[in-house]
């Protein structure tokens, strides 16, 4: 798919998702129907059940793959920026971190996502949040602003990662924190895998090798560079969908390469940082 | 949107300044106006109180 076709398919697919009644139920938009709840998802996830309980009914859409809330180690009256804030529901956690003196501001490139996240914040009252529509790969956000950019499980729908990571990078103040849950691969994918639209929807088919991922987020700039957390992506994640198994069956891989495969879709969670004395605005 | 998170927000395109003008505020915040930028005079709009800051082509 070219860039222009791959923003256009992923903001259709997840307004549609917006615009259900009911939540989602794990990481992508093609993997709904495996017959479980968003908190028991989540709490597999890393979030806490006093995480789950916290935010606004309705914010968390269970489209994430980590919790980057839990390692962004928060602070009170810090200003932290959420790529693809979505429902809301990273943002309301971050809120409460932040407290009254933070803010909170959610960047979403679909604008029914964004009406939901705005509607949950103002039934929760949450004055320290903020919605805005826009492009992660062009950031609205001023240079050396940001405390803490986080992101949960969006990224690996960019057509253009390292364009990304710079952004992230320019507008954190320097000693600035990222902190990032995505999907990434430990083998390239087969083919009709690689090409299948809904398998870039579900997070997948976009997905870099790990190694070209931390390469993108170093190239920015950034220092301090962990995995601080790395888990296979639940198999019942992906193949319990209709749409995706049979993207699977129809790849007509033997079980040793299915099972390879299945076995090379990885969540992880990483850290980084912008180095204390620098006040550039990066490479991008 | 609220007026004291302008002072962080630019120009997705050039990084530029942003002007506000308000059509319509309550007491808390901005809910139709919008955002002209300084340095290369792309508009966006503000609507039902979200800032439209896509870069400007996209549909």
């Amino acid at each position: 798919m070219k860039e222009h076709d791959v923003r256009r398919r992923v903001r259709s697919e997840y307004g549609r998702v917006a615009r259900q009644e009911h939540s989602s139920c794990g990481c992508g938009s093609g993997c709904c129907g495996t017959g479980r709840s968003v908190e028991s998802v989540g709490l597999g996830l890393g979030y806490s059940a006093e995480d789950l309980g916290q935010a606004p009914e309705g914010a968390n859409l269970g489209l994430g793959c980590g919790n980057p809330v839990a390692l962004a180690t928060l602070r009170e009256g810090e200003t932290v920026l959420d790529l693809g804030s979505g429902g809301g529901f990273d943002c309301f956690l971050a809120a409460e971190r932040v407290g009254e003196t933070g803010r909170v501001i959610g960047v979403d490139m679909t604008p029914d996502m964004l009406d939901r996240a705005r509607g949950n914040a103002r039934k929760a009252g949450y004055t320290n949040v903020e919605f805005r529509l826009g492009e992660i790969e062009h950031l609205p956000v001023a240079d050396n602003t940001v405390d803490a950019v986080i992101s949960n499980c969006v990224i690996n729908l960019s057509p253009d990662k390292a364009r990304v990571f710079a952004e992230a990078f320019r507008v954190l103040r320097p000693g600035g924190r990222l902190m990032v849950s995505d999907i990434v691969l430990t083998m390239p994918l087969p083919e009709p895998i690689r090409e299948s639209e809904v398998f870039y929807t579900s997070c997948v088919a976009g997905a870099l090798q790990k190694e070209d991922y931390l390469g993108h987020i170093a190239a920015a700039g950034f220092e301090e560079i962990a995995v601080v957390g790395e888990t296979v992506f639940p198999l019942d994640h992906i193949v319990s969908e209709p749409t995706l198994a049979a993207a699977v069956a129809a790849a007509s891989l033997d079980e040793a390469e299915r099972r390879a495969l299945l076995e090379s879709i990885v969540s992880i969670k990483v850290g980084a940082r912008k180095p204390a004395g620098c006040t550039c605005s990066g490479t991008g | 949107m609220r007026r004291d998170l302008l002072d962080i927000l630019c120009c997705p395109v050039c990084k530029g300044g942003l002007v506000l003008t308000v059509v319509e505020e309550n007491d808390e915040e901005i809910l139709e106006g919008s955002l002209l930028c300084e340095a290369c005079g792309a508009s966006y709009p503000i609507c039902a109180g979200i800032p439209n800051l896509l870069p400007p082509g996209i549909e």
